[in-house]
């Protein structure tokens, strides 16, 4: 089933394509003159900018001694005597290439990138020489969508001249540059992630000993003074008597994983999902629970040893967990 | 300085040394304005992210050029290459100040006619390939 809109859609995507296919197989910008002739300055800064030592581009002396017998241009450089300077791919010019270029950033495909290079080189160019080139708009494709965004692939062809004979009316093909690029919409980008801190401790005044303690890299165990029976988490009175004396110990920091979860819903931005959760028994004998830190969360079984220690997870937070250990501890 | 390398003296697999070149943001300014190419995402970072990239990325020419120079500095003769095409398959992004490196080899894939041959290179940075079958058509003596 389609809807009313994406038929509208649909039809307006094959009329935009037709305007975009008029523009194939279009001659602009026939003989056309480069900015500069080919010159020293512009080699030695672009075999500057490529690292390119090779002295026949530079070095008039040693060009001669080569089978050139004078400097030559890079091959490679043979687009740079085309490009048009600062203003180039600016709106507003009147070739066709760049009427296209206006229709297809005026419906939203506003950046490019380049995608295909093709190049031949005929002969190398020499000093003084100032080519001339024809361009011609070869494809337009379909809109494509590419991991970049959504756009139109336009490609086209550069035949690179230099004049000859007595009255400079013969051209002499020497390079030829065809070119493909992507006009496109970029994909939106999620919004960044803003830091999600983890829940905060809660302080009261039966658990504040308890938070104290990990503060200093303690896990404290309560102990009742009447009758010794050991309990965790704190509160006010004794499971077992109900006295409301207690002192605390510290817990030798080993025990053994008794049951675990995994938690894979609801996602909490301040937490890496999914992630275990386990009730460990200490070695005192009391259980609590806490994260199981240093194995995948599908690798944690009931029975596994661990061993306590604290994670900071930011300034104001230190919580402790448990690592898996050597199994015989 | 003809073609050093005899078309006699290579054969279908024969490899060209391999070469290393490190690209800095300072390469990418210098290569603007050499060639003439001044878009943005070449040398502006804030603009290159905005229009969805990661970083400012290399100019396609740019790594287009440097990486046939192992075929150049092979043959020593810079006009011994006759064709070369290459996609730009996945931009070599250049994060300021370490920049990026791009690693080119490359060997002799096919003996074509009038001593000429096709190299075949391989174009990669941050151990992923840069340029799609890039391809040198190239006269030895």
């Amino acid at each position: 089933m389609t809807t009313v809109e994406e038929t509208d859609a649909q039809a307006a995507k094959a009329e935009f394509l037709a305007r975009l296919k008029e523009f194939e197989g279009l001659h602009c910008e026939s003989g056309v003159l480069a900015l500069d002739p080919v010159n020293g300055p512009m080699i030695r800064h672009w075999a500057e900018a490529m690292g390119d030592t090779n002295p026949v581009y530079t070095d008039a002396e040693f060009a001669k001694t080569t089978h050139f017998g004078e400097i030559v241009a890079p091959a490679t450089m043979l687009q740079v005597w085309i490009m048009r300077g600062l203003h180039a791919g600016q709106p507003g010019g009147d070739s066709p290439v760049q009427r296209l270029y206006d229709l297809v950033v005026e419906a939203g495909f506003g950046s490019v990138v380049a995608t295909n290079c093709e190049q031949e080189y005929m002969r190398p160019l020499r000093l003084g020489e100032t080519v001339e080139y024809d361009q011609l708009i070869e494809t337009v494709s379909e809109e494509k969508t590419t991991g970049l965004g959504t756009g139109h692939f336009i490609t086209t062809l550069v035949n690179i001249f230099v004049r000859t004979g007595e009255g400079a009316e013969e051209r002499e093909l020497v390079g030829t540059h065809r070119f493909r690029i992507l006009r496109y919409t970029p994909h939106k980008r999620k919004p960044k992630q803003e830091f999600k801190p983890r829940p905060r401790r809660v302080v009261n005044r039966d658990s504040k000993p308890f938070w104290d303690g990990v503060d200093e890299e303690k896990l404290l165990i309560q102990r009742c003074t009447e009758c010794g029976t050991l309990r965790l988490p704190f509160g006010p009175g004794c499971n077992n008597c109900a006295s409301l004396e207690w002192d605390t110990v510290e817990a030798g920091g080993l025990g053994t994983i008794y049951s675990h979860v995994t938690m894979h819903y609801p996602k909490f931005p301040a937490f890496d999902m999914p992630y275990a959760v386990a009730l460990i028994e200490l070695d005192e004998g009391v259980r609590t629970l806490s994260n199981i830190v240093g194995i995948p969360h599908d690798e944690v079984r009931i029975g596994m040893r661990v061993a306590l220690e604290f994670v900071q997870h930011d300034a104001d937070l230190k919580l402790p967990a448990f690592r898996p250990v050597d199994q015989e501890a | 300085m003809a073609a050093s390398i005899s078309y006699d003296d290579v054969e279908v697999g024969t490899e060209l040394p391999a070469q290393t070149f490190p690209v800095k943001r300072e390469n990418l300014v210098r290569y603007a304005g050499a060639s003439g190419d001044f878009n943005p995402i070449h040398w502006n970072q804030r603009f290159a992210t905005e229009v969805g990239l990661p970083d400012v990325i290399a100019h396609g020419m740019y790594t287009m050029a440097e990486a046939v120079r192992v075929v150049t500095d092979w043959v020593e003769d810079p006009a011994a290459v006759v064709e070369y095409s290459v996609k730009f398959t996945r931009p070599v992004v250049v994060p300021d100040p370490e920049g990026a490196v791009v690693e080119v080899t490359g060997k002799v894939a096919q003996k074509l006619d009038d001593r000429r041959v096709r190299v075949d290179l391989t174009v990669t940075s941050d151990a992923g390939k840069v340029l799609g079958v890039p391809r040198a058509v190239v006269q030895l003596a």
